[in-house]
């Protein structure tokens, strides 16, 4: 049977959404009341989830691999052909023994290298966008940063292991290795160079990663302080690096430690692009910048598929107990942040004054 | 100057002296001059034809319906417009003689010696105490314990003192409007200026805030000269000596401000002050 359009009622036709339209209204309130506080649960249960499931698959693991997890630096998958061991009750492939310190150092490693090259860039390039360049300038390369934070990881690992990494390898790093002094942190920069994969090009690579999200959150901060508490130091005689030291950047100190916090969370958790130009070495800490390394994130996901053959599924919650460590990293590196904000806020102007 | 005048002394001994310790004695009477000063942003020209002197130790009341280029004529004289876009001037700015556009002048000495004070307050991000020194920490003039000498001067100097002498290392922005205008102008202070420019200090203050700055006004002089941008006709009247009233881009009348409010030469200045205009 066909309906002709014209022949059913306007107003039946509509009755039923009507009929909904007119429950909101009458009941808006609490629409909204429940609804917002549905929603905004919901990054909490999810977080929980995630945390909860991450613990429960990686509970065998905790219990065999014990504290030493945390110092040692081996990783063996043990015999994968049949032999098995039990330990605490845990059944897992003879042999196999895992440490993940080398993931941890490895992870922590990369994230300051990319945070210290970072950060000055970024908030040079927020300044230079603000302040310094004319408009016709700043506005297509404010564009280009946003659209730089938006490039696929992948990419970036692809362009760092076929350009970045060999070309350092060849034209910078035997340089600076040949030219650095021996002394503390410096001596760490000498010594072999190795092929272009390794901590410092992870570290570079990750730090270009970020650099788009701070620069863009800190030029859009940048853009929100008043004019008249800059305009009061520049008419103190100040000059314009002063004026940014004292009055700019302490203005919304707090955001940009936010927005660090956001590009410090991205590095820690970068995967594929570091997997890249790591060199993805296990079991051991890079001898000096240039050594091949791991992190946490690119060992999950470059062993994902050997650990599904451990029949015991230990090697599995080994990979899940390595996750639950970069999850407690994540927050901690949260948390700290929060404790800084509310230390350094102390100061800080009351959002839209003068 | 009774006390000194002793029968042992000799009176014009103690004139030679007093000229001798002024510090300002070799200096130009007047402290600023501008001479066939033109103001343009872009194609638009906000100021024509300004030639004024101010004299050193005097205040001077800029007043004049909002868009009449008083606050531009201002923000010239510590080269505050320089970077505006589209910024353009003819004619010269002297200060002490020199124009303040030689090749030769330190902007940010300049901006030393002719200090600003804003509509609204607007104390920097940073603790009582440091707000006040921010400018003598960035010229380097004192550093350690003396910045807290410094401080506690300045604010006494502005009345400021017993009120946050408590609390110098908390944020400026719990203090009331009045007393944040009272810690910029000792921040302002602190660097030694000569000159003091304040654009309409008050406008954003209560009428007893607004009492007290104007009183600090009038103990600042004569160790500094005052060029201050008023809306309020009353506070030109109460606390300057000499009065410019601009109208439509151009410096229409000056002089003392019992002339320019009680026998103003021109019919515009005579509308104005007399709350014909506004």
């Amino acid at each position: 049977m066909t309906i002709n359009p014209a022949t059913v009622d306007p107003i039946r036709r509509d009755s039923s959404s009507r009929r909904i339209g007119h429950f909101v209204r009458r009941h808006e309130e609490g629409v909204w009341r429940v609804g917002g506080r549905t929603a905004s649960l919901l990054p909490v249960a999810a977080l929980l989830f995630v945390v909860i499931v991450l613990a429960v698959k990686a509970w065998p693991a905790v219990k065999v691999n014990g504290f030493g997890f945390l110092t040692s630096t081996s990783w063996l998958p043990g015999n994968t052909y049949g032999g098995v061991e039990h330990v605490h009750g845990v059944m897992i492939p003879a042999g196999a023994r895992y440490g993940a310190w080398p993931l941890i150092a490895g992870t922590l490693q990369t994230s300051a290298i990319a945070l210290i090259i970072a950060l000055p860039i970024s908030i040079g390039t927020a300044f230079a966008l603000t302040e310094r360049l004319p408009k016709w300038i700043a506005q297509p390369v404010g564009f280009f940063v946003e659209i730089l934070a938006g490039i696929p990881s992948v990419l970036i690992g692809l362009w760092g292991v076929l350009v970045l990494g060999p070309f350092l390898a060849h034209d910078v790093y035997p340089i600076v290795a040949n030219h650095v002094p021996n002394v503390p942190v410096l001596r760490y920069f000498a010594g072999s160079v190795g092929y272009g994969e390794g901590l410092l090009t992870s570290g570079l690579v990750l730090g270009l990663m970020i650099v788009p999200i701070i620069a863009s959150t800190t030029r859009d901060l940048f853009l929100q302080v008043p004019p008249l508490p800059k305009e009061g130091a520049e008419a103190l005689g100040m000059t314009d690096a002063e004026v940014a030291r004292r009055v700019t950047i302490p203005w919304v100190r707090s955001g940009i430690i936010g927005a660090t916090v956001l590009g410090l969370g991205r590095a820690l958790g970068e995967t594929i692009a570091v997997a890249m130009v790591s060199g993805s070495v296990l079991g051991a800490i890079a001898p000096n910048v240039y050594g091949t390394m791991t992190t946490i994130a690119a060992t999950i996901v470059s062993q994902l598929d050997s650990a599904a053959t451990d029949g015991t599924g230990f090697a599995i919650a080994t990979l899940a107990e390595a996750g639950l460590l970069l999850a407690i990293i994540s927050i901690a590196v949260n948390l700290l942040a929060r404790f800084i904000v509310r230390r350094s806020s102390r100061m800080s102007a009351p959002v839209g004054r003068a | 100057m009774d006390e000194v005048v002793r029968p042992d002394v000799d009176p014009k001994r103690i004139a030679s002296v007093l000229t001798e310790l002024d510090p300002d004695a070799d200096r130009p009477a007047n402290v600023i001059e501008t001479s066939g000063l033109n103001l343009h942003f872009g194609a638009k020209s906000i100021l024509a034809g300004v030639n004024m002197t101010f004299a050193r130790g005097t205040i001077t009341a800029l007043i004049g319906p909002t868009g009449s280029g008083k606050s531009t004529f201002l923000r010239t004289l510590n080269r505050m417009n320089d970077r505006v876009s589209g910024f353009r001037h003819e004619g010269d700015v002297l200060l002490d003689g020199q124009s303040i556009w030689a090749p030769s002048q330190d902007l940010l000495a300049i901006r030393r010696r002719v200090g600003m004070l804003f509509q609204r307050p607007n104390p920097f991000p940073m603790s009582i105490k440091d707000n006040v020194v921010a400018g003598v920490r960035a010229h380097g003039i004192a550093k350690g314990k003396q910045l807290d000498v410094v401080a506690e001067i300045r604010l006494r100097e502005v009345g400021l003192w017993e009120a946050v002498k408590d609390r110098l290392n908390e944020s400026p922005y719990r203090l009331s409007g009045g007393q944040q205008q009272l810690l910029c102008l000792a921040r302002a202070l602190a660097v030694g200026p000569e000159v003091l420019l304040l654009d309409e200090p008050t406008s954003a203050l209560d009428p007893l805030s607004t009492e007290s700055v104007e009183q600090l006004m009038r103990t600042l002089t004569p160790a500094l000269t005052l060029i201050v941008v008023t809306h309020n006709l009353g506070q030109a009247r109460r606390v300057s000596d000499n009065t410019m009233f601009f109208y439509e881009g151009r410096l229409v009348e000056h002089g003392p401000t019992s002339q320019v409010f009680d026998h103003a030469r021109e019919s515009d200045t005579a509308r104005y002050v007399n709350g014909l205009m506004g």
